[in-house]
Parts: structure tokens; C-alpha cells; sequence
């Protein structure tokens, strides 16, 4: 009798929970979803004065693209809408929206009044019958337009994804013309989309890897304009430069700034050696942060200026190494196959971007900053020096085509390897630097 | 008696002839097929080119040659193989793993120093000629390391998988036999515990469900199978996009929960999150929102669920758990 007592409490203690009686609510767990870009609708932004039509209607489009390039987001054609949005003050019909699947609704009016532009806009969870925050408005000169829309798109993508946006932001790169074997090569700026291309040097000298400031106002870059490297500091407002650095038999590069803006890192040759330096740009003090006999080049420091991470051959092929700020020992964070390079520290903190060429390929990654998940997001016949977007989602880079004809182009990906896309600019174009969002 | 069974019966069970085909041939005499297969070489007769490993040839009466057996034999092309699986430096594709077998790196017996009568003899001899019967002469060779010494050292943990067996040369022959009750004789004076087993029963079933009033508030009606509780998952999955969501609320995970109505299309206004972990309050509320979207959108025409159980689901706490999901 006992051993079938024993054996009825081990048979409901075993029996499975789910087959009991249920208690309290039905409880079930999601594990797997989709991850496909959200549709959203933005209807034209109303005019507020029909002078305001063509700006309103440039605008959209403008934040349309800013949200469908994402990837993030889909674009729901216009000649599906159900209704139209006529007044920004009449409340939305979200039956309207739910039919054709517009999970997010954009809506906004334009006023332009005495070379003023007035922008006001809302989001709306349509399924959730709610708005996403609060209506926002924004005010500045007509020629800002694009920025302006920049703004909007920037706001609508925090308040959906949670993460800051980066459409508001610019890119500083080398653009690049004439054939292969002469090619000139000159600094420019633009937005991040590619408009508003302006040129910040001539092709006079040759020009190589602008970096952008922390606050985005200035750009150190190398020019071989002395015929040998060296290091300038431009100020984007005025396109003043100067020479940053000069020691005479000695050639500097690879500037980048720290997050404070004040101290420069940057690899400087001398007699056959590379090692890595700190520049106080305030007082012109340097510091020796390495002293071997290999190379030492594409320091880049981490958000919150405590490391620095960098590449190195001391181990007998180019690898990636991190140490602290102010120097000391390095440990080595690449151990894949194949070469790494030129690695950049995301804003967010949390992963380093590098080059890696391997068998022939280049590819653009991210891995920990630990080294750790490594991921290779692209490969094709040269890739090289990613750049970050301010939001820490997104990477540029620069691809060249292979041949004679080989013309080099920038490129953006997602963090995921997804959203592979070109970046459209005038000319050939490389060593993009990603400022971060402007004020 | 089978005989007699046949001759007796046998006319009993004829059938009508199966459907076959029907090929002409030509019929030749023995004495025909001898004469059209005289060029054939004699077999005995002439000395076998084959090494003396291969097995000779049998007289074969089947005219036929056969050239199957051929990749059977031991052929004296073996050799070859040793040296292209010397010459392969990636040990893994190799059908067979290198025979390197875990030897010590020094042979163990030393070598031999040459004798001094090994000094080229500077005394002319006479030329000889050798005997027909004689051995081949050989080259003297010094001592050297027996066969099993190998020019690497391999440890343990260098050598490959494929050296292992692939099974326990000694597995287990039989299972191991469950424990068997003692046959315990009847006790004729043990009085029937009926009812004390059932009141046991009954308080064991009652402790391990919870214990409590066996009426409660648990919601009535048979429970959702297993079946009905995956097609509602699905159901939500389809709709859970989490492509938009940040990295942050895609390391969080959600509780909501929701009220069905009788026709398992979801509450607007019931769908509320009852606890979030693993992220802050931004992310939990971000990761809320794709989960509401998911049970609205794909609730809208609502969830196919058993009409008759509906006690049973008229509430539901769906946890959204992204792990999955994220980025790798």
C-alpha cells in the first residue's frame, strides 16, 4: 500500500502542468517573430499657404526616404490610402489606416511665411489607436528644408524604433576624379544621404582620411601637400586649416580625435618605426602611447575615452589590439583568420567595426570589444574603413571595383549585414567620417 | 506423397498461362560454340603474368570472360597509396587518418656505431661472379630505429577524432534490468484499506495540484491542447516584427496580457503589460509595442481557438520573449 501511495505522488508530481486544470489566465510564451521592415503611411504634409505646397511636398518625400532607406520601414504607396489627411487638426481615422496595413501614420503640416519655414508633425501607433508621443514643431530659415525634414525623420524613427536616428547628420570623405593611375583627390562634405555635396580643399595635393570632431565643427585629415604626411585640422565653417603636427625627417597620420575634442591620437614614422602618439591640441604636449619595433597605426578611442583601440603587426600580421588611454600593454582582440585593419569603436560602446581581408576578399565586420561574435557584414573585392553612424546602427565604408575602370564609392550597411546600399555621390569617393547628429 | 498429391490433383489447378514475351533465338550445338571459341588462349597452358599474390585463374567453363573480379584482387598497386597520403597535408579530408601511432620520438635502442671493419678495404679482390642461385647483394645498412619510431611527436590531444572508435569495443550487452518487486505472499489477514487509499489518493492529487479547494476559480471547461495552445502561437509570431526595434528592446522581454472576446478577436483596451525584464523602462515600453501590435494585427479577424473552451482562453498572459530575435 505504501509503495502505491509512493508511487500516485510521484505520478502527480510528475504529471505535466499544462494538462491539469488550468489556473488563472491561459499562458503561452513567443519565442520566435519576424523581422520584416514596418509599413508606414506619410501623407503629403499639409500646406498651410499654397506658396508652402512645393516645400511640403519636397519635405515628405525627403522623410520618406530617410525612413524606407533604414530598411526599417516600408513605404506605403500613396495610391493605396483608403483617406486622405487634409487638416492636420482633424482627427485620424485609423479604420483608414489599419486597411491597408499602416502599422505607423506620419502626418504634418508646412507653413512658410517671410523666408521662415514652420514644420509641425505626428506620429500615430495606428493598430494601437494611440499617438507616439507627443505633435512636435520645428522652425528655421527655407533653406533648410532638407534638414529640417531630416529632423522629422529623425524623430518619427526614435520614437518607433527607441534609438536615436542619424539622419540629421554629415559625411565628410575624400572625393575622387580622373583615371586610376591619376587620380586627384580632394575633401568634401555632405549630407548623409549624399545631397548637398560642398568641397573643402582642392585637388592640389593629395588628401587622405578626414576624420570628424566630436562636436562635428572641425575635420583632421592627411595631406601630402609638404610631400610628406601630415596632419591638418580644418575648421568646416570657415575651411581654415593648419598643420597639426610637424617634426621634421617624420611623417604623421592617421589622426583621430578624442571624445573631449582636445587630445588627437595619430601614428607617427620615425626612423623606420610607426608607434602611436597623443596630441593635446591646446598646448601641442605629445605623448608616446607605444614603443615597438612593429607597426602601430588606426588608433580609435572608445565613447567614453578610457580605451584605444588599434592595429598592429607585433604578432607577425596586422591584428586588432586594445589598450588603455594613456598606453601600456595592449591585449590583442582579433584572432580570425586573415587580416584586420583600420578598426572604429561604435558610439554606442558596444562593438568595434575593422576591416578584414581574407583569401583574397575584403570585408567590413563588427565584433565585441572584447573580440568576441565576430561578424562579417560585407565582402567583395575591396572593402575598407568603416565609419559610424551617430545613432551606432549603421556603417559606411568604401568599396572599389576591381580593373582599370575600378572606381571607388561608399556604401552603407545595417549593424545585421542587412540594407546593403551605395551612397550616391558626384564623383568616385572614399574614406567617409560620419559626424554625429548636428545641434 | 507430393507426387502422388501432383499426379492426382495437379490437373485440377491448371490456369490459364501468364502474359510474357517472347524472343527469338538461334540454338547452336556444344560442338558449334567450341569451334566459334578456338581463338580463345588455353588457359593452363601458358605461365601466369600475374604476381604470385593474385590468385591463379580457375578453369572457367563459362566461355564468357569475365573482367569483374579484377578490382577484387589484391592488386600490387598499393604501395602508391602511402606516399599520396603523405604528400596530402590536411589529415581531415584523407578517407583515413594518418598512421601515426603514439610512439616515443628517440627509438629506444641506440644506434649502432659502424665497426672499423666497415673502412673501405683497400686490399684488391679478385673479381667474382655470382652464382645464379645466389641473393641479390645488399647494401649495407646501419642500424637503425625500429619501424614503430615516427619524426613526430603526436599528443593525445593532437590526435584526431577518427583514431578513436567509433564505438565501445565493449558495450553493454543487455540493459540493465529494472529493479523487480518482491513477490510478496497475500495476507490473508490483512483487512481491505479501500477507503484509506482512496482518501490518500485523493490528498496526494490535492497537494500536488496546489492543494486547496478543488472548487476554485480556475477558469472551467476541458483544457487547450497542446495542438490549439501552438496554433495560437503561431498565430501571434506571424505578426511579432521586432525588425524596427532597438537592441536594447530586443534584450527585453514582456508579459501582456490580453482578453479575448467569445469570437477570439483581442480586447483593445485589455491589452496591458503586466511585467517586463531584462531592459529599462524605454525598451520595455518599445518591446510592448510591437507585442501589442502583434495580437491587434493578427487578432483582428480573430484567433481560431475552440469555441466551446472558451473559459479557457478568455484571458491570456502571452510572454514575448526575443531571444531568438536578436541580433547575432
Amino acid at each position: 500500500m505504501i509503495r502505491i501511495l509512493t508511487g500516485l505522488l510521484i505520478a502527480a508530481a510528475l504529471f505535466p502542468a499544462s494538462l491539469m486544470a488550468q489556473d488563472g489566465p491561459l499562458r503561452i510564451e513567443i519565442t520566435e517573430g519576424v523581422i520584416e521592415p514596418l509599413p508606414f503611411a506619410v501623407p503629403g504634409f499639409v500646406p498651410d499657404t499654397p506658396e508652402a505646397a512645393d516645400t511640403a511636398r519636397q519635405l515628405t518625400q525627403v522623410i520618406a526616404a530617410d525612413l524606407t532607406g533604414t530598411g526599417l520601414f516600408r513605404e506605403i504607396p500613396s495610391s493605396a490610402y483608403i483617406s486622405q489627411i487634409t487638416d492636420f487638426a482633424a482627427p485620424v481615422q485609423y479604420a483608414d489606416w489599419k486597411a491597408v496595413n499602416a502599422q505607423a501614420l506620419i502626418t504634418g503640416a508646412v507653413g512658410v511665411s517671410g523666408g521662415k519655414l514652420t514644420v509641425r508633425f505626428r506620429v500615430y501607433d495606428v493598430f494601437s489607436g494611440a499617438e507616439l508621443g507627443n505633435g512636435l514643431q520645428f522652425a528655421g530659415g527655407i533653406d533648410g528644408w532638407r534638414r529640417m525634414a531630416h529632423k522629422v525623420a529623425d524623430a518619427v524613427y526614435s520614437r518607433i524604433t527607441g534609438e536615436g536616428g542619424y539622419f540629421d547628420s554629415r559625411v565628410v570623405f575624400v572625393s575622387e576624379s580622373g583615371p586610376k593611375n591619376d587620380r586627384r583627390k580632394r575633401l568634401a562634405i555632405m549630407d548623409y544621404d549624399g545631397a548637398n555635396v560642398q568641397y573643402l580643399t582642392d585637388s592640389s595635393s593629395i588628401v587622405l582620411a578626414p576624420r570628424f570632431s566630436p562636436t562635428g565643427d572641425r575635420v583632421l585629415y592627411t595631406s601630402y601637400e609638404s610631400g610628406f604626411p601630415r596632419i591638418y585640422v580644418l575648421d568646416v565653417g570657415n575651411v581654415k586649416r593648419r598643420v597639426l603636427q610637424q617634426t621634421d625627417g617624420t611623417m604623421s597620420f592617421a589622426p583621430r580625435f578624442a571624445p573631449d575634442g582636445r587630445t588627437v591620437l595619430f601614428s607617427l614614422e620615425q626612423g623606420g618605426n610607426t608607434d602611436l602618439y597623443a596630441l593635446e591640441i591646446a598646448s601641442g604636449r605629445q605623448t608616446r602611447l607605444t614603443n615597438a619595433p612593429s607597426i602601430e597605426t588606426a588608433p580609435s578611442f572608445s565613447p567614453d575615452g578610457k580605451r584605444i583601440v588599434f592595429e598592429s603587426d607585433r604578432s607577425g600580421s596586422p591584428q586588432l589590439y586594445v589598450m588603455r588611454a594613456s598606453g601600456g600593454e595592449a591585449n590583442r582582440i582579433s584572432f580570425g583568420q586573415g587580416r584586420y585593419g583600420t578598426p572604429v569603436w561604435s558610439p554606442r560602446g558596444d562593438l568595434i567595426a575593422f576591416t578584414k581581408q581574407n583569401k583574397g576578399r575584403f570585408h567590413i565586420g563588427v565584433m565585441r570589444v572584447d573580440g568576441s561574435e565576430e561578424r562579417l557584414l560585407t565582402a567583395s573585392f575591396l572593402d575598407e574603413g568603416p565609419t559610424w553612424a551617430p545613432n551606432g546602427r549603421v556603417i559606411m565604408f568604401t568599396r572599389e571595383t576591381q580593373g582599370e575602370g575600378g572606381r571607388a564609392s561608399l556604401y552603407s550597411v545595417d549593424i545585421t549585414g542587412r540594407n546593403l546600399k551605395p551612397v550616391r555621390t558626384p564623383d568616385g569617393s572614399s574614406d567617409p567620417s560620419w559626424s554625429p547628429l548636428q545641434n | 506423397m507430393a507426387l502422388i498429391a501432383v499426379a492426382v490433383f495437379g490437373g485440377a489447378f491448371r490456369s490459364e498461362p501468364l502474359p510474357f514475351e517472347v524472343h527469338e533465338v538461334s540454338v547452336i550445338s556444344a560442338q558449334d560454340y567450341a569451334a566459334l571459341s578456338t581463338p580463345r588462349p588455353p588457359a593452363r597452358e601458358e605461365p601466369d603474368p600475374e604476381p604470385a599474390s593474385v590468385p591463379a585463374p580457375e578453369p572457367e567453363p563459362d566461355p564468357e570472360p569475365e573482367p569483374a573480379p579484377e578490382p577484387v584482387l589484391p592488386e600490387p598497386v598499393v604501395e602508391p597509396a602511402e606516399p599520396e597520403a603523405e604528400q596530402d597535408p590536411a589529415p581531415v579530408v584523407a578517407p583515413e587518418p594518418p598512421a601515426i601511432r603514439p610512439v616515443e620520438r628517440v627509438a629506444p635502442e641506440p644506434v649502432q656505431t659502424p665497426s672499423e671493419e666497415a673502412q673501405p678495404d683497400v686490399v684488391e679482390q679478385p673479381e667474382v661472379v655470382l652464382d645464379q642461385g645466389a641473393d641479390e647483394p645488399r647494401e649495407q645498412q646501419q642500424a637503425t630505429a625500429p619501424e614503430a619510431a615516427v619524426d613526430r611527436i603526436v599528443t593525445e590531444a593532437e590526435q584526431t577524432d577518427a583514431l578513436a572508435p567509433l564505438q565501445s569495443p565493449r558495450p553493454p550487452r543487455v540493459r540493465p534490468e529494472r529493479p523487480r518487486p518482491v513477490a510478496t505472499p497475500p495476507e490473508p489477514e490483512t483487512p481491505a484499506p479501500a477507503p484509506d487509499t482512496s482518501e490518500a489518493v485523493n490528498a496526494a492529487l490535492t497537494e500536488a495540484l496546489g492543494g486547496g479547494d478543488p472548487v476554485s476559480d480556475a477558469p472551467s471547461g476541458p483544457p487547450l491542447t497542446s495542438g490549439e495552445k501552438d496554433g495560437l502561437r503561431v498565430a501571434v509570431s506571424r505578426c511579432w516584427n521586432v525588425g524596427s526595434l532597438s537592441s536594447d528592446a530586443l534584450n527585453t522581454t514582456v508579459v501582456v496580457a490580453v482578453s479575448l472576446t467569445q469570437d477570439g478577436k483581442p480586447i483593445a483596451d485589455s491589452i496591458r503589460m503586466t511585467s517586463s525584464s531584462g531592459g529599462n523602462d524605454g525598451s520595455a515600453r518599445d518591446a510592448f509595442g510591437a507585442a501589442r501590435r502583434a495580437i491587434i494585427r493578427c487578432g483582428s479577424s480573430g484567433f481560431d481557438l475552440p469555441a466551446e473552451k472558451y473559459g479557457q482562453w478568455r484571458e491570456i498572459e502571452m510572454t514575448f520573449n526575443p531571444e531568438r530575435m536578436r541580433i547575432k
